[in-house]
């Protein structure tokens, strides 16, 4: 399907409105625990995923992530943020035509931990040892309530923004 | 609206893989945290090898600077029976901040320069 003007620009004010949120979480406090954050910017993505095709949400994504990378201190996480992206992205769009916009939350949580499972392999495959697995549960904790905070958002945004329905999907 | 239909199975599915991964490592922290109590031997890993390994309980207070291979470095410390990342000089800090090793599901981790302290077997 053709991308006209006017969904480009919506994309890119997406785009542009995660960036923002990523740099504002940069610069708050850090949880000293690597890989723990709230990801603020995910409502923007789980937001896209209820509302933009998947090639679209995909392009959006990449775009944040690889955008994002020049405004942090440590750009090699690159790789852990990439992976972990991906497989959260790839199992929300799976499922998001079968979930009702009430159970949003319920879709980002998984995606939160999809995403922290994500990560943590790419940091078992680049670190080439297990010992970075006993993070796991932190993580996946931590996941499930930071996906549950910006599922909630994300699914306030889709109820709420439009009244009218969404995009053709 | 809550008819029944097939397409509830997605649904249903997320909903158990979500409480399967809240419920699995709540369970998962609890157990580390009883066996975490008494554990003394830690160790130092970076890209798979084991560089260092102490007993808590017996080493001596010493501080030791590690080599990363992108060129980077790490400083950890043996003091009053805790062990800590003292200084590094990745951007990120996350390690030095972690503060002292506490538990088996919380190891210190340097993600950028690849580098792990934990109490030893914390995955057999
Ligand atoms: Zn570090």
């Amino acid at each position: 399907m053709r991308m006209t003007t006017r969904r480009l620009t919506e994309l890119a004010l997406l785009t542009a409105a995660a960036l923002i949120i990523f740099v504002i979480e940069l610069r708050m406090p850090d949880i000293a625990i690597p890989g723990v954050k709230l990801g603020l910017a995910n409502i923007i993505t789980v937001y896209a995923v209820f509302r933009y095709r998947p090639g679209e949400t995909a392009m959006l994504v990449a775009a944040r992530i690889l955008l994002g990378a020049l405004f942090s201190p440590n750009p090699s996480t690159l790789l852990y943020s990439a992976s972990g992206a991906a497989l959260c992205l790839v199992g929300m769009l799976t499922v998001r035509k079968a979930i009702p916009a009430r159970y949003i939350w319920l879709c980002s949580m998984m995606g939160a931990i999809l995403h922290n499972i994500g990560q943590m392999t790419a940091a078992v495959l680049l670190m080439r040892t297990t010992a970075v697995l006993s993070l796991l549960p932190v993580l996946l904790l931590s996941g499930c309530i930071a996906g549950l905070f910006t599922g909630l958002c994300a699914q306030m945004l889709v109820t709420r923004l439009y009244k009218k329905p969404p995009h053709d999907l | 609206m809550t008819k029944k239909d097939p397409s509830r199975a997605p649904l249903i599915a997320v909903a158990v893989f979500v409480i399967v991964a809240a419920l699995g490592s709540v369970v998962w922290l609890l157990v580390g945290m009883l066996r975490g109590a008494d554990a003394r031997r830690v160790e130092v890993v970076q890209g798979g090898n084991v560089l260092y390994t102490y007993d808590l309980a017996t080493a001596s207070p010493q501080t030791v600077r590690i080599e990363a291979p992108d060129g980077g470095w790490n400083e950890f410390t043996i003091a009053d029976g805790e062990i800590r990342m003292t200084a590094a000089d990745c951007p990120d800090q996350t390690c030095v901040h972690m503060g002292p090793l506490r538990a088996e599901n919380l190891p210190i981790v340097c993600l950028p320069h690849q580098l792990v302290i934990r109490f030893e077997d914390a995955d057999t």
